[in-house]
Order: C-alpha cells, then structure tokens, then sequence
C-alpha cells in the first residue's frame, strides 16, 4: 500500500518555484482557482519511494501578512491544511529578502525543508553560500537546488521522504524578537492562553498574538467569530500603543524590521560576497530595456511580435478551424435531420452547436497563443520593466503599470485581456483593470467600427470613435478607482533578474491554463447561445424587439429591427453587423444612426466568452455587475449621442 | 493621497535635517531609510519589502516624466511608484570621490 503525503511549495515571487512544481510533478497536474479567489491553484502528483505525494504549489508572495489574497490564501492553507511539510523555495540570489519569509513560516510552525535554489544565479551575482551553517542555524534541511536544470531536485524528494520517515529531525530555529518586544508579545500570548475558547485554533498562539500586535486585519476579522474577541483586542490595541510608544513606529514597522535584522545577521552569517559581480549581458539587456528612449521603443516591438503572434496566429487557426466545423456541423444537421424534429435540430445545431464552433473556432485560437505569451512575460521577467515603462500612463487610470498589459490585450480580444488581470495584486485593481478592459474595443467590435462608421460615414468619424473610447476608459477608469472600496497602495514591485523561460514551464502552463478555461467558459457560452436561439424559436425575441420598440426608435432614434442584431451581438460582437446587414440595407441608415449603433456596439454587454472569463475570475455578482453597468452605460451614451448628433 | 500632516512632515525635514524623500534622490546615489509616511497599508508593505529603517537603499534608475524609481534593497532590485518613493523620508549616503 502506498502512503500518502501532502506537501506545499512556498516562496516568494520569482524564486523559480513553477520550475521546480513542473520538475516534480510533470504532466500530473491540475490547475484551478482556489475557492472563490482570483487566485491559481496548481495541484500535481508524484510517485517516488512507495510514497503518493500530493504536491500543491502556493502563490509566489513576499510575505504572510494579509497585503494580497495569494498571501492570505497560503497562511491559511499552511495554519488550516496542515500540509505534512512544506518546501520553501527560497533564492540564494535574493537570500536576506527570501529569510524573510522563511521566518515567517517557522512563526507558523510550519515543517518545512528548504530548498535553496538559483544557486548558479547567485554564484554570478558573486554570493557564496554556507548551507551547511545555514541548515545548522535554521535547523532545518537545506538542499541547493538549479531548477532549471533539474540538480539538486532529486535530493530535495530524498530529504522530503527523510524528514517524513524522521530519519532527519527538525529542529526549527525559535524565532525571537527583542527583550521588550518578547515581553509584550508574551504578554499577550498569556492573556490568551487564559481564554478556553481559543483552545482549539488552527494558528499557533505565539502567531496570532504577534500578527494582533501587527494590527492584521484578517486575522482580526477572525477572531471576532469567538466570544473573547472584545477582550483581546481590547488588550492587542493597549500593547501595540505600549510598544509603539517604546520604538516610535507603527508596530508593523517594529515587528518587521526585528524579523528582517534576524534575516540580515543569519544572512551575514551564511553568505560572503565578492566585490566583482559578473552578469554584464543581464546587465546590459536591463539598462536597455528600462532606458528612457530605446526602452520605449523596445517595449512597442514586443507590444508589435506580441500582437502579431496572438491575433495573426490566431486568425491562422481560426480560419483553419472554421471551415472545417461548418462541414461537421452541415453533416451533423443531416443526420440529425432524419431522426429528430425540426424543432430540436435548430435548437442543437443553433444553439449547441454554433456554441461549440464560436468558442473553438473564435475565443480558443486566440486564448491559447495568449497563454504563451503570458507564460513567456511572466517567466522571462519582462513584464516587471514594461510596469516601468508604463506606470505614469496607467496611473491616469487609477491603476499602475503592470495593467498596461491586459488593457492592450484588450484592443485584440477581451477573453484573454480579462485572464490577464489577475496579474495585479489586489482584488481591488483585478476588478477596475477588467471592467476597463470590457471597455476596451476588441478585434470583433473593430469590424464593427471600421466595416459600418469607417466604411460608411468615414475613416475621421471611426478614428473619432476610438479617441471618444480611450477618453471614456480615463474617465470610468478613475470613476471605478473612486468609487471601489479599500485601499489603493502604489506600484511596490520587485525587479527579477532577466531569465530564459523554461519551455518544458511554459507549454504546461499553457497546456493547463487552456484546459481550464475550457471546462469553465464553453458551458457558459453553449448555454448563453442556446437561450438565445429558444428565446428566437419561440418568437420570445419578436416580443422583446416590440417591447424595445421605444427604446429602440424613440430614446436611441434607430430603425426598430436594429434590437435584434444587437440581442445576437452578446454572442459575438460582429454579429451586430452581420445580422444588422441582413436585417436592413446598410446605405439607408443616417450617418447618425451608424455612429450610435456603433457606439453601443464599441460599450454594451461584453460578449458571452467575455462573461465566462469574467465569472472564472470574478465570479457571477461582479461579472454581472460589469455587464449591466456596461448595458446602462451604452444606452445612456447611445441616446445623449443621438441628441447631440441631430442637434449638430 | 497625500495627508496635509504627511507634508508637513517632509516639508519639516527638508529644512532641518539634510533629510530628503527617496523620490528626489539622484540616479546612482545612495541614502538610508529613516521612515516610511503615509498610509497604514503602504507603511506595512514598505516595510515588508524591506524598506525597514535604517537600510541602505541605492537608487539604479528613475522613470521619465514623473516614472516610478528603481531602487536596490538587500541585494534586491524594486521599482516603486513615484509617489510611493516620494512617501519613503531618507538620509542621503556621502561617497567618497574615488573607490
């Protein structure tokens, strides 16, 4: 019988932690959300020794105080789950910053091993490092790893199964602050251990008394489930003024800095370091990729290759795949013809079916080579030198730099651009990047713009659309950022040195992160097409263009059959014009109607893929949150744009 | 953003004490962390970023009009937001003229 282990890989950001995930566990894998959380989890399995190990990968963060989800998402996970041992990736390039956060996770009492990699990195950056006398004084195993190359990655599993079969005991260093600092901390500890209802917590005491002194509002919000709760933070608050008083700083600040002297003097300990670093190339490709002028213009070159491979390859695929899922649906439909009503083939083939096709054949081609890309940035260390480069413009939006990326994305296709959010840290910018990116004009609504006011009214009046966009997008961009609760927090990011991406890591984050996507947003769309074919087939849809009549013709001043192209348009904005042509000759509409249907076309509902990607990263509250305040948004800018049309 | 107590607080330091915000330090100088202004929040992250008083910050780069600011922190390269560098008070580091 095999014996089953669970164990956790944590670290900070850029340590090559995915790199060491994909080396454990291959293609055994499985990539998703944590509950309800904008944020990846990737699980994988591993056979080594007569032992089953369960491995799951925790976000990359800096620390475990509750700054991010992906940092309260693992101090749960590491205090809730119990993993059996956790393997803290640490950067022997970055080692006093990286000690940081190991000793947090002993504060948590956390088993952990430590594998000490980038040691080939750090040995450019001219670190030599003890591990001998760094294992000795965390008292825990520390095994030098280079992921990338896979040394050192079977030892790590060997040290794993030795610390599970206690052949090798721990003995974890005791994380201890300054004499006053203790006592307070102490002193607080007692009070709790006093208090019968905290007995069985999941967290250490220690920890919770030292994260209540730090003022952690998370933690703060869970101990108001017990009855105590009054009582000790009633004592939290006294001692945290007592020691703000003692160090003048914030406590925060206090306990903070006594960790990172702990960090620094292990750090010197450990570590020697030569006056001659000798990473020029790294070095030169930095400063050109930050310079003033040539960063800039190095910067619209990726934008440029970027682009071209997602919507160029893309459109490769596409076509490829389009014709050939015509001729499969036209067989299909004639067999099913002979067997079932009329009634139920349209319902199946126009509903399921054209489903199916518009997501293989339209979000799919594009979302893959996105994966790629993204995967690419985020692994190369790109993408931290383009939120350089970009943060001044974004900060006009409310956001900062890094949301440069997906508001690009978005000119192309909405789909990827809103997976893309989820490179922000908080919540708070995930949700203001997205709906501004709903607002961006993708590929779909340029055919739009460009096939009915460019080709129609002219190129000016279609150029005269997009700058209106990009005002409306600073405009509700800083709205948002007013008007969302919690609190804004600057551009604070680190710089990884420049690497190449590992293929073997980036085509299994694609691999996963398409296969996800897959099973979360083709039953949206399939079922957002079927709906709208029943509510066609049943003449719902005659209905609803009769009861849009007044909105239609009196408030927006559009022929009254223009509703039904814009109903269809939700599952793919082209469709507006397409079925707009079909419905009335595109000569007899007035320059003003062609400018206001586009309008609404450029602002309203974002496509059904756009919604599934909305609701996998948002959930179905704000995913339709967004799309309704992009539907009232449209109709109020649609009609104000009549009025001021006719009155020109 | 800015607190009317916060600018007080740089505009105080600025004339008594050689002290000066790490925004307004010149590319490839070097100063030291006195303290971190503003929010809570921003405090607390600084802090944990390792921004802690008393460290020794050196300035690689700044972005143009206004950009963020790329600085070196126990051995790690950060890029902070303008306003964010403008929030961090610091000691500027004299070097010596040849080494």
């Amino acid at each position: 019988m095999t014996k089953q282990l669970r164990v956790a890989l944590a670290g900070n950001a850029n340590v090559g932690k995915s790199v060491i995930f994909n080396q454990l566990t291959g293609l055994n894998q499985i990539v998703g959300n944590w509950p309800g959380k904008t944020v990846e989890r990737a699980e994988g399995t591993l056979h080594f020794k007569g032992y089953t190990i369960r491995l799951i990968d925790l976000p990359g963060i800096y620390s475990l105080s509750p700054f991010s989800i992906e940092e309260i998402v693992s101090r749960d996970y590491i205090a809730t789950e119990k993993p059996d041992l956790i393997i803290n990736v640490v950067d022997a390039s970055a080692l006093e910053r990286n000690l940081y956060f190991t000793l947090q996770l002993l504060e948590l009492d956390a088993p952990i091993v430590i594998a000490l990699n980038q040691m080939d990195l750090a040995a450019k950056k001219g670190i030599r490092i003890n591990v001998k006398r760094l294992s000795e004084l965390l008292g825990v195993p520390v095994v030098p790893t280079v992921a990338i190359t896979g040394s050192g990655i079977n030892e790590l599993l060997l040290t794993v199964i030795e610390v599970i079969e206690e052949k090798r005991k721990l003995q974890p260093f005791n994380v201890r602050y300054g004499q006053e600092v203790e006592k307070i901390i102490q002193e607080l500890q007692e009070i709790m251990k006093r208090e019968p209802s905290l007995a069985d917590v999941s967290y250490p005491l220690r920890w919770l008394a030292v994260k209540l002194l730090e003022k952690d509002e998370d933690v703060i919000k869970k101990l108001r489930d017990y009855e105590c709760a009054d009582k000790i933070l009633k004592h939290a608050e006294r001692l945290a003024t007592k020691l703000e008083s003692i160090h003048g700083e914030p406590s925060p600040v206090v306990l903070a800095s006594e960790r990172y002297s702990i960090a620094s003097k292990i750090f010197k300990e450990v570590a020697s370091i030569d006056a001659y670093p000798r990473i020029s190339f790294e070095h030169k490709l930095d400063a050109l990729t930050t310079h003033k002028i040539l960063g800039y213009i190095f910067l619209t070159c990726v934008l440029a290759s970027m682009f071209t491979f997602i919507f160029i390859g893309g459109n490769i695929i596409s076509e490829y795949l389009d014709p050939l899922f015509r001729s499969l649906i036209f067989q299909l439909e004639r067999i099913l013809q002979a067997h079932l009503p009329e009634i139920a083939v349209k319902l199946i083939s126009n509903g399921v079916l054209d489903g199916v096709t518009a997501g293989i054949t339209i979000a799919l081609p594009y979302i893959a080579p996105f994966y790629i890309i993204l995967a690419l940035l985020e692994d190369s260390g790109y993408l931290a030198r383009a939120a350089f480069l970009m943060d001044n413009l974004m900060h006009k939006i409310g956001l900062h730099g890094k949301a440069f990326i997906p508001l690009i994305l978005g000119y192309g296709c909405s789909v990827p651009a809103c997976i893309g959010c989820r490179i922000m840290e908080t919540q708070r910018e995930r949700l203001i990047a997205a709906f501004v990116v709903t607002l961006v004009p993708c590929a779909a609504r340029t055919i739009v713009i460009l096939g009915l006011v460019g080709r129609f009214v002219g190129l000016y009046a279609a150029l005269g659309l997009y700058a209106f966009n990009i005002i409306l997008i600073l405009a509700l961009g800083r709205l948002a950022f007013k008007v969302l609760p919690g609190e804004p927090v600057g551009l604070i990011m680190e710089v990884p040195h420049y690497k190449k991406p590992s293929l073997r890591v980036v085509i299994s984050k694609t691999w996963f992160r398409t296969k996800e996507f897959v099973y979360i947003a083709f039953p949206i769309i399939v079922a957002g097409s079927l709906a709208i074919t029943a509510m066609d087939l049943t003449g719902f849809i005659e209905i609803l263009t009769s009861n849009m009549k007044p909105l239609i013709e009196g408030w927006l001043g559009l022929p009254a059959n223009a509703g039904v192209p814009l109903i269809f348009g939700v599952l793919r904005k082209e469709l507006t014009l397409i079925l707009l042509s079909e419905l009335i000759p595109l000569e007899s509409l007035t320059a003003m109607q062609m400018i206001v249907f586009t309008l609404i076309t450029m602002i309203y509902i974002p496509c059904v893929a756009t919604i599934a990607a909305l609701v996998k990263e948002f959930g179905w509250m704000k995913a339709l949150t967004i799309a309704i305040v992009n539907v009232a948004l449209a109709l109020l800018i649609g009609g104000i744009a009549y009025r001021v049309l006719t009155f020109l | 953003m800015a607190s009317r107590e916060d600018k007080k607080a740089l505009q105080g330091s600025n004339k008594n004490d050689g002290l000066t915000v790490l925004a307004d330090v010149a590319e490839g100088e070097k100063c030291i962390v006195v303290k971190a202004l503003g929010s809570f929040g921003l405090v607390r992250r600084l802090t944990e970023m390792g921004l802690t008083p008393g460290t020794e910050i050196k300035l690689l780069r700044k972005g143009i009009l206004g950009g963020p600011v790329e600085i070196e922190v126990r051995g790690v390269a950060l890029i902070l937001g303008r306003e964010v560098a403008s929030r961090v008070l610091v000691k500027p580091v004299k070097e010596e003229q040849n080494d």
